[in-house]
């Protein structure tokens, strides 16, 4: 079976702290491939080609399946009106067709060999995910540098493609109530950076982007010195750095893209937002200004969040749900990008649930935080829940890939993703307080509200 | 950070699986049998009987100190009575809500304290339980596991809670993306009073008629020593834990009564259409298909290869025709359903209102003429590649493990169902594969049609491809009650 010796040396760490915490002895009963004295990240080897790309790889001879992550700085928030969604949608077309593989080749190829791949794009950055066996990897290689060297944007593919994204758009924002209101909450909380731009774009947007639009983006985003490649399991650094150099190396750099300058000024009152729309059930969202990935507080602010929404025992959990039962079903996560982000807390209400109640019981749990802080019992929950979540997703290679890539361009240096733990172990209860008095205060935040209207009602609205 | 997943396109389930033994064929090109070489074995497990009838299955995986576990109880919602629907969904919800010397607050701090995780959640035919604690808590792992399933508690104010929250989940889940939820209605509406039409998840009509003697009722019934298959992975030592384990459950009693079992289905004749109407749907969601295979066909790893090239990856040819070629969607696939009896085979995709006919000509278009043509020599020797390179990565996590030795044991599969399959793919045959898709892959005659959209402008559209019903969303159950009456 796959063995993971690295990880091991990680989850000691976490053991360690969480044992102790509880008052236990810390285990020294170790079982045989849990001995490895290896400094953490000990099988990580990383590379700077010529072209500025940088290849991180962390080898793990047992696991025959290859995780291949490159990540792009490029996503929304280097958009502008006009072109929203293009960087969404340059991922989209990141499959349709290069030089040496044409249209559709580059996943019948990958597929033939044994692959599967995926991307992403967010607010920041565009990752593109392979995931193959060992017999693969050359090929994936020349299939990866066809498309970054040769890329072609066909305008036939691109009306093709517009229509499968705005099927998606369809699917995750226009029918379906949460993301509608997600949308709508978001582009409000902005007034002035880009993080107001919808990922997946606005409809007019996707309907209009034009060709010198697509080929300016690739030119200044894809290049080589804009990226980072993760390369994760049965491989060695000196085999991946060898065809790195043979296929990537020749690609040119390209100059710095434009930095995103535009800071969003302080939030100077709440904002609101309404949706009227047909629903069964109404939803109540809010999202706080918050911090960006590499801000000292930010374990603070992932810990209170877990206080507030992590688990059954969670405070709002506990109170709009359990006690008030004013609430289905309550979430909470933060934004960790490259510039300051939201917090979220969304509720869902049942049919007929009350908006005003809900929201006035969410603001009192909320004061409560702010004026008295959080317990050692439920900050210590917390940073057990959020450092062996963080581990067991370094149980797979596309989970260390994903941690590898965060770490390293979030903040800077994939080596502090192995000195998480001990971040967040060092968090203190006054900590939490003050990063709660900053964050979740009225002035800071945008509140959403979806509320339900009846079919009749809806038929006649559009009628007018 | 809110994340679009540009190619996480398919709607498809391919659930890998291999057949008998059968022999590897020689002549295979070099990363096949590299593939074959490198084929991921399911680890030996310690296997005990307990006297009550449990199944324990346990395996050292000593590299991280974690363990995870995943327990199988039979009967989920075979044993919900008629009307009932939602009752095995209703008790694992109220199984999580307090339990033995801990109520429902002081069971999720237990948990939630020492950053581990329990779940159970409701299936076809069984209960599953899943968790993962750090090793240093086993001990406390095997105490909450043994005290939710021997000890839970059913207070009535959690209990009416519960429930009225399940029926409000229903009701915003169909305000939500629709690709969720079509299959409950797809099932309920194609196997109509088969056990295997029941929602799962109960439908808002029925859960709202649930009562505590009703868990009560069922726990008598269905939970109990001889239905558990548990199944434990991680840092542990077997024999210590065997030891712990048969303490706490040994003394289970055994359910009152016999397991449930599902009546054989079969595939129906001729075409009928549910329309399900949401007035303010943009877009139109559809599944179309019929009966298909059991967990244990023998022809299983046929079939998997054949759903492969059909509709359970991104070079699928639905794929391809309804996304890569025509931009009419964001995603196509096809799905097999796979129980102890044969549950659904079914094509899904969702396209734009306007497109909805010619999306869907477009996909039976591609299914008649797979069942009629069937695979190429590249189509297979690609599908053969990809399904032995994925396989293992569906293996890597102990969780992973567990769940699949649960899996096996539940079906009476062994464990050749995985370390055969790389030599069972590497090996198959087209003949074969053809004789699978004519048995499995429904003809355009013989199809049961979902579509969820505005019916104003598509009722029309429907009428051409059988005999309409039509229901609202709002509707509080998930098919027309003369349907599921017949």
């Amino acid at each position: 079976m796959f063995r993971q010796k690295l990880l091991v040396t990680g989850l000691m760490l976490l053991a360690g702290s969480a044992a102790c915490a509880q008052g236990r002895a810390v285990r020294t009963e170790t079982s045989s491939t849990a001995t490895a004295a290896q400094k953490p990240g000990a099988n990580v080897r990383t590379k700077t080609l010529k072209n500025g790309l940088k290849i991180i790889v962390w080898s793990d001879p047992d696991n025959p399946s290859i995780s291949l992550f490159n990540w792009f700085r490029v996503g929304s928030r280097n958009e502008r009106p006009g072109i929203t969604g293009l960087s969404h949608f340059f991922e989209h077309m990141m499959f349709n067709g290069a030089k040496k593989y044409g249209p559709g080749e580059f996943d019948r190829v990958m597929e033939a060999h044994g692959g599967r791949n995926n991307a992403y794009t967010s607010e920041d950055v565009t990752v593109y995910m392979d995931g193959f066996p060992r017999s693969a990897l050359e090929t994936i290689f020349d299939l990866e540098a066809d498309r970054l060297q040769y890329l072609s944007i066909d305008p036939k593919v691109v009306e093709s493609e517009r229509g499968v994204v705005y099927s998606e758009r369809r699917s995750s924002v226009d029918n379906n109530n949460a993301g509608l209101l997600m949308e709508q909450v978001q582009s409000t909380a902005f007034v002035a950076h880009p993080y107001q731009i919808p990922t997946i774009g606005w409809p007019s947007d996707i309907e209009s982007w034009k060709q010198e639009d697509l080929e300016r983006y690739f030119r200044t985003y894809y290049a080589p010195n804009n990226a980072t490649l993760i390369v994760v399991g049965a491989v060695t650094p000196e085999e991946i750095f060898s065809l790195a150099e043979k296929y990537l190396e020749p690609i040119p750099a390209q100059p710095a893209p434009e930095p995103v300058r535009t800071q969003e000024p302080p939030q100077q009152g709440e904002r609101r937002v309404v949706v009227r729309k047909l629903a069964q059930a109404p939803l109540l969202q809010m999202a706080f200004h918050g911090f960006n990935a590499s801000n000292p507080d930010a374990p603070a602010l992932e810990l209170l969040v877990r206080i507030l929404t992590g688990g059954d025992s969670s405070r709002l959990h506990r109170r709009l749900v359990e006690e008030e039962q004013v609430a289905i079903h309550v979430e909470g996560y933060r934004s960790a990008g490259f510039d300051p982000g939201l917090t979220w807390l969304l509720v869902d209400l049942p049919p007929g649930g009350d908006l005003g109640k809900t929201e006035t019981l969410l603001d009192e749990e909320l004061g409560k935080v702010v004026s008295g802080g959080v317990t050692d019992a439920e900050l210590r929950k917390a940073k057990n829940i959020v450092v062996a979540d963080f581990w067991r997703h370094l149980e797979t290679n596309s989970g260390r890939a994903q941690a590898l890539g965060t770490y390293e361009v979030f903040h800077g240096d994939w080596q502090k993703l192995f000195s998480a733990p001990t971040q967040y172990e060092a968090v203190t209860r006054e900590q939490v307080r003050k990063v709660a008095e900053k964050v979740f205060t009225k002035n800071n935040r945008t509140v959403g509200v979806l509320v339900p209207e009846a079919a009749a009602e809806a038929k006649k609205e559009a009628a007018r | 950070m809110k994340v679009f997943m540009g190619k996480a396109a398919l709607a498809a389930l391919l659930v890998a699986s291999s057949a008998g033994a059968q022999d590897a064929k020689a002549q295979r090109p070099a990363a096949q049998q590299a593939q074959v070489r490198d084929a991921v074995k399911l680890p030996k497990a310690t296997v005990l009987e307990l006297k009550n009838g449990a199944k324990l299955l346990l395996v050292e995986k000593r590299e991280v100190p974690m363990v995870s576990f995943s327990a199988k109880v039979r009967g989920g919602a075979l044993g919900d009575p008629e009307g009932k629907e939602g009752l095995a969904a209703l008790t694992a919800e109220m199984l999580q809500k307090g339990a033995g010397s801990r109520d429902a607050r002081q069971f999720a701090e237990a948990v939630d304290s020492v950053g581990g995780s329990i779940s159970v959640s409701p299936g076809r035919e069984g209960l599953d339980v899943y968790g993962q604690f750090m090793s240093r808590d086993t001990a406390l792992m095997v105490e909450l596991l043994s005290d939710l399933l021997m000890r839970p508690r059913f207070e009535p104010a959690e209990l009416d809670k519960t429930r009225e929250r399940m029926v409000s989940e229903l009701a915003a889940v169909k305000d939500g993306d629709l690709r969720g939820i079509i299959g409950t209605y797809f099932q309920a509406f194609h196997f109509g009073t088969h056990p295997y039409g029941r929602p799962v998840g109960g439908s808002e009509a029925s859960l709202a008629t649930l009562k505590r003697e009703d868990v009560l009722a069922y726990a008598k019934a269905h939970l109990g020593g001889d239905r558990l298959i548990l199944s434990v992975v991680g840092d542990i030592d077997a024999k210590k834990l065997a030891k712990q384990l048969e303490a706490a459950l040994g003394g289970w009693a055994r359910a009152s009564t016999p397991a449930p079992v599902a009546p054989p289905t079969q595939a129906t004749k001729g075409r009928r259409v549910l329309l399900v109407d949401k007035p303010d749907a943009t877009q139109t969601y559809f599944w179309a298909g019929n009966t298909g295979i059991a967990r244990t066909d023998p022809a299983r790893v046929d079939v998997a290869l054949a759903n492969t090239v059909l509709g359970g990856r991104f070079t699928s040819l639905l794929n391809t025709a309804l996304r890569i070629k025509s931009g009419l969607s964001y995603g196509a696939g096809s799905l097999v359903m796979r129980d102890t009896q044969p549950g659904a085979f079914a094509v899904s995709s969702y396209t734009k209102t306007e497109s909805t006919g010619k999306a869907l000509d477009l996909a039976l278009e591609v299914l008649a003429s797979y069942r009629q043509k069937g695979m190429d020599d590249a189509m297979l020797a690609s599908a053969r590649e990809y399904m032995m390179g994925q396989f293992p990565p569906t293996l890597e996590t102990s969780l992973q493990i567990a769940s699949k030795l649960s899996e096996l044991a539940f079906y009476g599969l062994d464990a050749s169902d995985v370390d055969d399959f790389a030599a069972q793919v590497a090996s198959s045959d087209k003949a074969r594969i053809q004789a699978a898709i004519q048995r499995v892959v429904p003809s355009g005659d013989d199809l049961t049609v979902v579509l969820i959209g505005k019916a104003a402008d598509i009722r029309d559209v429907a009428r051409k491809y059988g005999t309409v019903t039509e229901m609202s969303i709002t509707d509080p159950h998930f098919a027309p009650r003369a349907a599921v009456k017949k």
